[in-house]
């Protein structure tokens, strides 16, 4: 049996290589337009076909967490490659932080833009859950997506300000938290 | 709790403004077969971890397991099929059908580590084409150059392509095409010989030595040839239409130019290409297959081979475009084989300074008893 339109998602999760190929048929433009446009900056395509490559083994283990239909699974592979394409940027791109490009107002350096930065973020994650469910997608979007203020707001449907207030007051929370956790040295 | 990709998951953001962006059936087979790599690695991992007692014990079937199992693995990768097609990376089309009537090969030959494989030939009755792919433990850069002859036995000279590509870390392809001129009629069926010595990594120079031989006979694909004779003269150059040769997968077309003494003095050299339409509209891409004539090179014969015919088609439309140009150092260079040994050849000047380029009228063939 082939994969096709009516199949592959359940076909991915079943772990069927032809359903890989076939998303790699699909997806691979768009996979790669996203890819391109975070990572085209550092000026290597050596690391644009690597950020690719691994786009889509994420998908293919972990395809079994995903649930919905094929919109939902174009949302969620446009989500992920943006994902691992901002921390490939992060990885390549230490000296001009993506962070820094967008100084927040009031806050400086924080914990978590620590945390961002080391290369296993389960504590952040752990911490995310602690959040409101819009502040969650705020934080995922900014942090994990690499998306700026503005277009949070557009997409959230609210003004920049109140973006930029929410990120204040959840970094706050995320920094109690964190520091009654006792995450330790690699914050400071 | 959730990971990242559930987080991923929940999150509606509609990513309408991601761009789509080109990609070649190149890049589509390189992911796949990163990716495929990528999984049987993590598996063969994953079957490491069992437990080491167990492991002590089978070594000896471990070893017999290992000698079974790798042919799988070769046959598991996906294997490019159609590596006319595959190579075909501007989209031209003149090779889209050669794979269904080309002969299947499937020879090997081995030497320092690096195994050559012929998978495909075929002969349209003017050029050999070949597809080959090349399995090596070394790293061979983007694009080697294999150093070596492949000669098509009686011809008395040839022209011929050349294009490789990486598939993979220790993978190529490639496809080599052969165009043999002979003093006589071209025979049906030809002998070749394929004498590879070395590959030449392009990024630093580095050649690997070794022997890959392959000889080989191929029968020319059913054609069906007819002499066409019309010709088209304008300022001095004659184009003339030889011979029409249709094949299950292309066309050939086989011309003269003829240059008169007054553009002879004047330019250095003339070259004639053709450009093939036919009465529903169709334009065929085409790839010539060189020439050859007398040493000044205002009488020569040329073939171009196009894409597969469409069978609905009643008239082709020939267009003639000739180029008059000028020597330079940069696009000439000539040397005469004598029996005194080789002879450079001067450049003589000529008032010809840069280049002209012209139209013909067109040339209708009439396909109808063609068929």
């Amino acid at each position: 049996m082939k994969s096709n339109d009516a199949n592959y998602i359940q076909r991915l999760q079943r772990k069927k290589e032809d359903a890989l190929e076939y998303i790699v048929d699909q997806y691979l433009p768009l996979m790669k337009g996203i890819t391109f446009k975070v990572l085209s900056p550092l000026g290597n395509d050596g690391i644009i076909e690597e950020c690719i490559n691994d786009i889509f083994l994420s998908i293919w283990e972990h395809a079994h967490k995903f649930a919905g239909d094929s919109t939902d699974f174009r949302k969620w592979i446009c989500a992920i490659a943006k994902f691992r394409a901002v921390d490939y940027y992060r990885k390549h791109n230490k000296l001009t932080n993506l962070l820094s490009q967008e100084q927040e107002i009031g806050t400086g350096e924080s914990a978590e833009d620590e945390l961002i930065r080391m290369e296993d973020r389960s504590e952040l994650i752990k911490l995310i859950h602690l959040l409101e469910p819009v502040d969650r997608d705020i934080f995922i979007m900014k942090f994990f997506l690499g998306f700026k203020t503005g277009d949070i707001a557009a997409k959230l449907g609210l003004t920049k300000a109140s973006i930029d207030n929410r990120i204040y007051r959840g970094k706050k929370k995320l920094n109690d938290k964190a520091t009654n956790l006792n995450f330790g040295g690699s914050m400071l | 709790m959730k990971d990242i990709y559930e987080l991923l998951n929940d999150l509606d953001i509609d990513e309408h403004e991601a761009v789509e962006m080109e990609v070649d059936e190149l890049e589509k087979a390189k992911v796949k077969r990163a990716l495929k790599e990528s999984i049987i690695q993590k598996r063969k991992r994953r079957s490491w971890r069992k437990p080491v007692a167990a492991a002590v014990m089978v070594v000896g079937l471990s070893a017999a397991t290992l000698g079974l199992t790798f042919p799988a693995y070769a046959v598991s990768l996906p294997v490019i099929g159609n590596i006319f097609k595959f190579l075909d990376v501007g989209k031209v089309g003149v090779y889209d059908h050669y794979q269904e009537y080309s002969t299947e090969m499937n020879l090997t030959a081995e030497s320092n580590g690096i195994k050559v494989i012929i998978n495909n030939a075929i002969f349209d009755g003017e050029t050999v084409a070949i597809t080959y792919s090349l399995e090596t433990n070394q790293d061979l850069g983007e694009s080697p150059y294999l150093r070596g002859l492949l000669d098509m036995k009686g011809s008395i000279g040839g022209a011929g392509g050349s294009k490789i590509t990486k598939v993979d870390s220790n993978r190529y392809v490639g496809l080599i095409t052969e165009t043999g001129f002979f003093k006589n009629e071209k025979p049906d069926t030809v002998k070749m010989n394929w004498q590879i010595e070395g590959m030449v990594v392009q990024e630093n120079q580095k050649e690997i030595k070794g022997k890959w031989s392959f000889v080989f006979a191929l029968e020319a694909t059913e054609a069906d040839t007819r002499v066409v004779g019309q010709s088209s003269e304008l300022d001095g150059v004659t184009v003339q239409i030889g011979e029409l040769s249709v094949t299950p997968m292309s066309f050939i077309v086989h011309y003269d130019q003829l240059v008169s003494e007054e553009i002879r003095n004047k330019w250095h050299g003339v070259d004639v290409d053709i450009e093939v339409k036919d009465d529903l509209g169709n334009l065929y891409s085409g790839k010539g297959n060189g020439g050859t004539g007398d040493n000044k090179g205002y009488h020569t014969s040329w073939s171009k081979t196009f894409e597969r015919l469409d069978p609905n088609a009643a008239k082709l439309i020939l267009t003639p475009h000739i180029r008059l140009y000028e020597y330079t150092s940069e696009n000439f260079g000539s040397a005469e084989e004598t029996k005194d040994g080789p002879k450079s050849a001067a450049i003589l000047e000529k008032s010809g300074k840069g280049q002209e380029q012209f139209t013909m009228e067109d040339m209708v063939i009439d396909l109808g008893n063609l068929k």
